[in-house]
């Protein structure tokens, strides 16, 4: 069984409840050895979540320190167009762009890792957009353009799905309006 | 004759060879274009009876596109003559067993329904992938343009592109990088 000292620094606030040293089971140090991965997968929080940009693990001797700290966008270099500090207006409807199911470098901006819809509040988009991108993104899915932003699970090439999903097939957009 | 009056003979009566790229194109779309070049209808001096059609050769024929859910849905009949012999076969279905056949059946109902049709279809040659036996390869004098744009995968694209492509959203200040 393994101890380890959790401490809190920097604007996170896991709650000051972690400051005691917590006796970790086996089971929940396997659970936890993901969490405190350099690719944090799951968020771990025992208090309620103050979520924050990017989550530090400094790993020494007998310690392990896991700090949390607002960076830099890695994102903000490539906008397109700059809103307003805290402009609530859609991207998509300020571009004016007709998105069809092939623009798959746009789509994929809109996908998780593991090929989920990002939720409305991250992107920013009005109800419209969200449900057009919805569709749009199910449109590539189905037509196999984006194997790479799937689950770990899934098979990655189309080719290799079953009966009549290994076959090409496209979408008509008008379909949406 | 002279040269230049031969040369302008053999271009408007040589039988051509077109190439046709099937790959992420509508079988039917492909199937109207296609019957104008057997049937020599894309030629000013066309005639039903005057045997002026071009061979086709049609390549991929394994990657076309059906749009929505028309590979579950679209349905082929086929008779075999006896009692009780009709059966309908879906679009994947016949696909999977031979990926010749659709395309091939395609341009068969859209040609024109008289005694030249078995003909005409005998210049059209089909092949599931880029596989082209030498003797056809060495006749192909041209190509027919493809009917929709290819889609490009997003594996497929080159990783500097992908990189710096410009962002359309900036994340909120509360994201948490996943």
């Amino acid at each position: 069984m393994a101890f380890r000292t959790l401490a809190c620094a920097g604007k996170n606030t896991f709650g000051s409840v972690l400051h005691a040293v917590l006796p970790v089971k086996q089971s929940v140090c396997t659970s936890m050895l993901p969490c405190l991965g350099l690719s944090a997968a799951k968020h771990f929080s025992l208090s309620s979540q103050n979520n924050v940009k990017k989550i530090i693990v400094d790993e020494s001797e007998k310690v392990t320190t896991i700090s949390a700290e607002y960076v830099e966008s890695p994102l903000a270099p490539r906008l397109l167009k700059k809103g307003k500090e805290g402009s609530h207006d859609c991207p998509l409807c300020a571009l004016n762009l007709n998105v069809k199911h092939t623009d798959v470098l746009i789509l994929s901006q809109f996908l998780r890792p593991d090929g989920c819809l990002l939720p409305r509040r991250t992107t920013g988009l009005c109800t419209k957009q969200q449900l057009r991108i919805k569709y749009l993104v199910t449109m590539s899915q189905k037509a196999g353009l984006m194997p790479n932003l799937a689950p770990s699970w899934s098979k990655k090439d189309p080719r290799k799905r079953y009966g009549s999903k290994k076959f090409n097939r496209y979408f008509d957009e008008a379909t949406l309006d | 004759m002279s040269a230049a009056r031969r040369v302008q003979q053999w271009a408007t009566f040589g039988r051509m060879w077109y190439l046709y790229d099937a790959k992420w194109q509508n079988p039917l779309d492909s199937a109207d274009k296609i019957k104008l070049y057997l049937s020599g209808s894309h030629k000013p001096i066309y005639h039903p009876l005057s045997n002026c059609g071009d061979h086709v050769v049609v390549m991929n024929s394994r990657d076309i596109a059906l749009p929505g859910i028309e590979w579950e849905k679209r349905v082929y009949f086929h008779h075999s003559g006896y009692p009780g012999g009709a059966s309908w076969t879906l679009a994947w279905e016949l696909h999977q067993k031979d990926p010749t056949l659709l395309l091939r059946k395609t341009v068969y109902n859209k040609l024109d329904k008289n005694l030249l049709r078995r003909g005409l279809m005998a210049r059209l040659h089909i092949f599931p992938d880029d596989k082209i036996p030498d003797s056809i390869l060495k006749n192909i004098s041209g190509q027919i343009r493809q009917l929709r744009q290819v889609p490009t995968r997003l594996d497929h694209i080159p990783e500097e592109k992908v990189k710096s492509f410009p962002r359309i959203f900036e994340w909120p200040k509360d994201y948490v990088i996943q």
